[in-house]
């Protein structure tokens, strides 16, 4: 191949690449919140804020520490 | 963060990506015909190079990210390992993806299994993928985090060997045009290109860890959610 066929197969690679890779995380985030606000609507809940693992995590850390 | 602000990094990274390409392409010299044996292939240079760049930052990311979560436990901090891995997946997918091509155009093979630059910069990018790959496949948990965020730690110490090794072993890669120390080999207006280009794609790579970042919060806003339904049920 050309050194042009090549540049010409990187790039578009790429912004492909680029296009798929930023699209995909949109997606995802667009079908999270709705998940999310279907979720809370039909529980009656407010937004919550929370990592369950960091949660235990520094619960755990309190046990030990108070023996 | 808000949406608008993430919105607004990744389009302004996109813009400034496609900018870096158009002056590569119109406005950038050429390189000497003789000083390659695929001058036209050069011009990858402008988009393989910035996403190295990226790629460290997203690596420095996913350091800081598994040393929070590992000595501090903090949320923010495994958000920070998990969007570092992934932007780190991507941009070193996209080093390496134009580091081949380029490769085969100019040396007549893809990748040399001899070159320590080439080597090192494959293992962190393979790291990326077990980060990325390992967390989706394995039970979220106080374990899991611990061992992914060990990995992040000592994979780190990959990037700084990376940066060297074209400074100590000229092997196959090309050595450093840039923050060589005397001034560099790089032609102005080339220079400026290649600035575009690292500027962008920051840009670019902030945008996306703050929305995987966001991304994290709300999987893990769903499964605390669906914790309280199974407990209620």
């Amino acid at each position: 191949m050309e050194g042009m066929s090549y540049l010409t197969v990187a790039y578009l690679g790429m912004i492909t690449g680029i296009a798929i890779w930023t699209w995909t995380v949109f997606a995802r985030a667009k079908n999270l919140e709705a998940r999310i606000y279907a979720i809370e609507t039909s529980l009656g809940k407010d937004e919550i804020e929370a990592d369950s693992i960091a949660l235990q995590s520094a619960k755990s850390d309190d046990d030990k520490a108070t023996g | 963060m808000g949406e608008r602000i993430r919105i607004g990094f990744l389009g302004l990274g996109f813009v400034g990506i496609m900018s870096t390409l158009y002056l590569g392409f119109m406005w950038a010299p050429s390189v000497a015909i003789d000083a390659f044996e695929s001058p036209a292939a050069q011009k990858i240079f402008y988009w393989h190079v910035p996403s190295a760049w990226a790629a460290f930052i997203a690596f420095a990311v996913l350091f800081v990210g598994s040393a929070l979560w590992f000595f501090k436990r903090s949320p923010t901090g495994w958000r920070l390992h998990i969007a570092g891995a992934e932007a780190g997946l991507a941009t070193g997918l996209m080093t390496v993806w134009s580091g081949t091509i380029w490769g085969s155009a100019e040396w007549g093979t893809p990748w040399d299994w001899s070159d320590v630059r080439l080597n090192t910069f494959g293992l962190l990018t393979l790291l990326a993928l077990f980060l990325v790959l390992g967390r989706r496949s394995q039970p979220d948990g106080i374990e899991t985090r611990d061992t992914f965020s060990t990995f992040g730690l000592f994979g780190f110490v990959l990037v700084p060997f990376t940066y060297i090794a074209t400074r100590i072993w000229v092997i196959r890669h090309p050595g450093p045009v840039v923050a060589t120390g005397t001034g560099g080999s790089l032609h102005s207006d080339m220079a400026l290109v290649l600035l575009i280009g690292a500027i962008s794609f920051t840009i670019f790579i902030i945008g996306h860890i703050l929305t995987s970042m966001h991304i994290t919060k709300l999987e893990q806003r769903v499964e605390m959610l669906q914790r309280e339904i199974d407990r209620s049920d």
